[in-house]
């Protein structure tokens, strides 16, 4: 029977740990009736390599100097552990019975020891309170030294057996969170199925064309043979993969593209933030909007060509047109998305108007804005093939028109498998530049995922 | 706790700063010239400091007063005072809002692309008047005190709906406001949760004591937590019945099975049942 003065630094010790905040008193009776404090001088050693896991240590006074074995790959190593630190943790994880760090007291130091398999018995009679002390756990492990998953992953879970909840409530990097997608993707049927889809496709267009030859498809180039002209070191109709002329088409297409993305993005996401954000600014303009949006970008060729000179300028106007009210239309549906509460949160902690705009309406309307970019990029290259079939030199709409004209079918077909390519390539680009931009997005999805 | 928090932990009379003052408020609705009465000459007396809880059903108009007070929308008549001076009144029928009146909202208003951290700096940030360094300082202060350490890096959504809660009263914490306003902060929470919470703000509170506007519906939780309970009547909204809850403070949740804490609820329940009622009975008539 431990007496009450010291009972009650014990439980003040244990509730100073961060992992053992959320738990409930009785708990941390039963938690506080297993430890056993333990005094250090300078300069000795707790425990060593190798040594058998056994107990939990917090710090109550002092400092511990706590260097991590290089074998566990951990990103940090050594580490000072003051008051209300926890170490030791390999005692409670799952197939780890020996130490895996050196510890030694650098002042005369003052712990808490907790028995490893005792903290687990109590913890089994309360699941739900031991998983998140075990979150908690996997949390400050992760943080403190950036160890990896496989360690995190020993952490013992009461509930359920541990799989894509240990992502919670770790820290989640960039990098970790695509690892851990690209395998969750390659052990679903996702990609089988994708690739199920694409031979399908290909078949169909192969008996079509090369083995049934139905009527219809008669002039129509089989894959064999475009993908032969594709790859070919000497094409028949001077357009592969070998071939300058190709990449010169698609870096041109690919420079209008950027042209009238960015000059859209530039001007369509500040005129559709004040349109969101200012009533009688969207009274002023945004009817006019309304009336020219429905117009269908072919319907401007005309006036395109007669304003802009020269054959560049059309045909970059047109993909910026689309592309503009695509991200201005977003925009301002963003804004009108974000809950008033937050900008009443804002207002109530003080901040102006313009911080509001700044620090909540520009944020909160973030993933409607990158939606709006999703179709923005899309819609750019609709408009651009457009206009390059119209007007322009080079281009891959341009490859497509004059191969038509030309009777080299096969052509045709590379401009369009290419377009495919490259237009998925550059909205795969925006979706990544959303991503990166919004963290808080991406945690919060993964973390729904589970 | 008792280790902590001290024997003054219930007391008000170190508190100086924020007093309510509400006096003969009404506040008319005109949408489409049908004009609805949400408040009806409505007056409280808050003294600074106090846990004041409003209990009344849903949709009576509690959180139009609460509206007022933090300044999101105006009032018809009537006048609200802050410690004597003049938040709206005759003159000036809408307060403006400040960070000497914080409300902690139904649903939360974390920001989501902040980290808790910057949640909870941002208040002083806008205010500009201490340094980032000391701003941080202070945030990680309070999170320590709050239990939150640990956290400082993750975005809300990345966090229990319960330590959201307390995320967003430290936020409010930290520009050391006068007045918290709550709009039935925990109604989505399970009650299991909601136990936990409840203790949580009672320790915040023992630390800051701010004056506690707290509109619930939840007879349970406006008699754990507060001071006083002002029974509201349903549409218009008006005080119907004052509840002085004496058990004293600093409470655990040990009180909920003590005998008082019985014989309050059994004063209240009535009151309260007979005013969901008339909500309800008014509701069906309106459907």
């Amino acid at each position: 029977m431990p007496d009450p003065a010291n009972n009650s630094e014990i439980l003040r010790a244990l509730k100073s740990a961060m992992p053992f905040q959320m738990v409930p008193d009785n708990l941390i009776q039963e938690i506080a009736g297993i430890c056993t404090q333990q005094s250090y001088d300078s300069g000795q050693k707790i425990y060593d390599l190798g040594d058998v896991a056994d107990d939990v240590f917090i710090v109550v006074s002092g400092s511990v100097q706590h260097v991590l074995s290089t074998q566990t790959d951990a990103g940090k190593h050594e580490k000072t552990m003051r008051g209300g630190d926890v170490f030791g943790w390999a005692a409670v994880l799952e197939g780890q019975s020996t130490r895996l760090a050196v510890t030694v007291s650098i002042e005369p130091t003052q712990v808490l020891r907790i028995n490893g398999k005792g903290l687990i018995q109590v913890f089994k009679s309360e699941p739900a309170v031991g998983d998140v002390v075990m979150t908690r756990f996997a949390t400050l492990i992760n943080r403190e030294f950036y160890v990896p998953r496989s360690i995190a992953d020993q952490v013992p879970s009461f509930k359920q057996a541990l799989g894509a909840s240990s992502l919670q409530g770790s820290e989640v990097t960039t990098m970790a969170l695509t690892v851990y997608r690209i395998s969750t993707w390659i052990k679903s049927p996702r990609p089988y199925l994708m690739l199920i889809g694409f031979a399908f496709f290909l078949g169909f267009w192969m008996l079509s064309v090369e083995v049934w030859q139905l009527p219809r498809f008669v002039d129509m180039p089989g894959p064999t043979e475009v993908f032969t002209e594709w790859f070919s070191e000497d094409p028949y109709y001077g357009l592969s993969v070998y071939t300058p002329e190709y990449y010169k088409h698609i870096g041109i297409s690919l420079r209008r593209i950027a042209f009238a993305f960015f000059l859209a993005t530039g001007l369509g996401v500040p005129l559709g933030l004040f349109l969101g954000w200012s009533k009688t600014f969207r009274e002023f303009i945004f009817p006019l909007f309304e009336v020219l949006r429905p117009i269908p970008v072919l319907a401007w060729v005309p006036l395109a060509i007669i304003i802009f000179s020269g054959s560049e300028t059309p045909v970059v106007f047109l993909t910026f047109l689309a592309s503009f009210f695509a991200t201005t239309l977003n925009t301002m549906l963003g804004v009108e998305s974000i809950d008033e509460s937050y900008s009443r949160a804002a207002y109530c902690l003080g901040a102006s108007r313009w911080q509001t705009f700044v620090h909540v309406v520009i944020p909160g309307a973030m993933p409607y804005i990158f939606t709006g970019l999703q179709i923005s990029i899309g819609v750019a290259w609709f408009s651009l093939v457009a206009g390059e079939m119209v007007s322009g030199q080079y281009g891959l709409g341009y490859v497509i028109n004059t191969a038509y004209m030309m009777i080299e079918y096969p052509k045709i077909i590379i401009g369009m498998i290419t377009l495919g390519v490259v237009g998925y390539t550059t909205s795969a680009m925006v979706r990544m530049m959303g991503d990166y931009l919004m963290q808080w997005r991406v945690r919060e999805l993964a973390l729904g995922d589970n | 706790m008792s280790a902590v928090i001290n024997e003054n932990a219930g007391s008000l009379d170190d508190v100086t700063d924020g007093a309510i003052s509400i006096k003969d408020v009404v506040k008319i609705y005109d949408p489409d010239g049908a004009a609805v009465m949400a408040v009806d000459h409505c007056s409280i007396e808050i003294p600074a400091g106090e846990i004041c809880m409003i209990v009344g059903p849903s949709g009576c108009g509690k959180t139009t007063l609460l509206n007022a007070i933090a300044g999101f929308h105006g009032i018809t008549s009537g006048s609200i005072h802050l410690d004597g001076e003049l938040l709206c009144g005759p003159q000036k029928p809408q307060a403006e809002p400040g960070s000497d009146r914080i409300v902690v909202f139904q649903n939360g208003a974390l920001f989501p692309w902040k980290t808790n951290l910057d949640n909870i700096a941002f208040g002083p940030m806008m205010a500009g008047k201490m340094s980032k360094a000391e701003i941080y300082e202070k945030a990680r202060g309070m999170m320590a005190d709050a239990g939150l350490s640990g956290t400082e890096n993750n975005y809300p959504g990345e966090v229990s709906s319960g330590l959201r809660r307390r995320v967003e009263i430290v936020r409010a914490l930290m520009n050391d406001p006068k007045v918290l306003l709550f709009d039935e902060p925990y109604r989505a929470l399970d009650s299991l949760t909601k136990s936990v919470m409840h203790e949580a703000l009672l320790e915040i509170y023992y630390r800051n004591k701010v004056t506690i506007f707290f509109i619930t519906h939840d007879l349970e939780e406006a008699i754990f937590l507060g001071h006083r309970l002002i029974i509201m009547s349903s549409r218009p909204c008006k005080p119907k019945k004052i509840v002085e809850v004496d058990i004293p403070h600093p409470r655990d949740y040990s009180v909920l099975t003590s005998t008082r804490f019985r014989e309050i609820m059994n004063e209240a329940k009535d009151v309260v049942h007979e005013e969901a009622q008339k909500a309800f009975e008014a509701g069906e008539k309106e459907g």
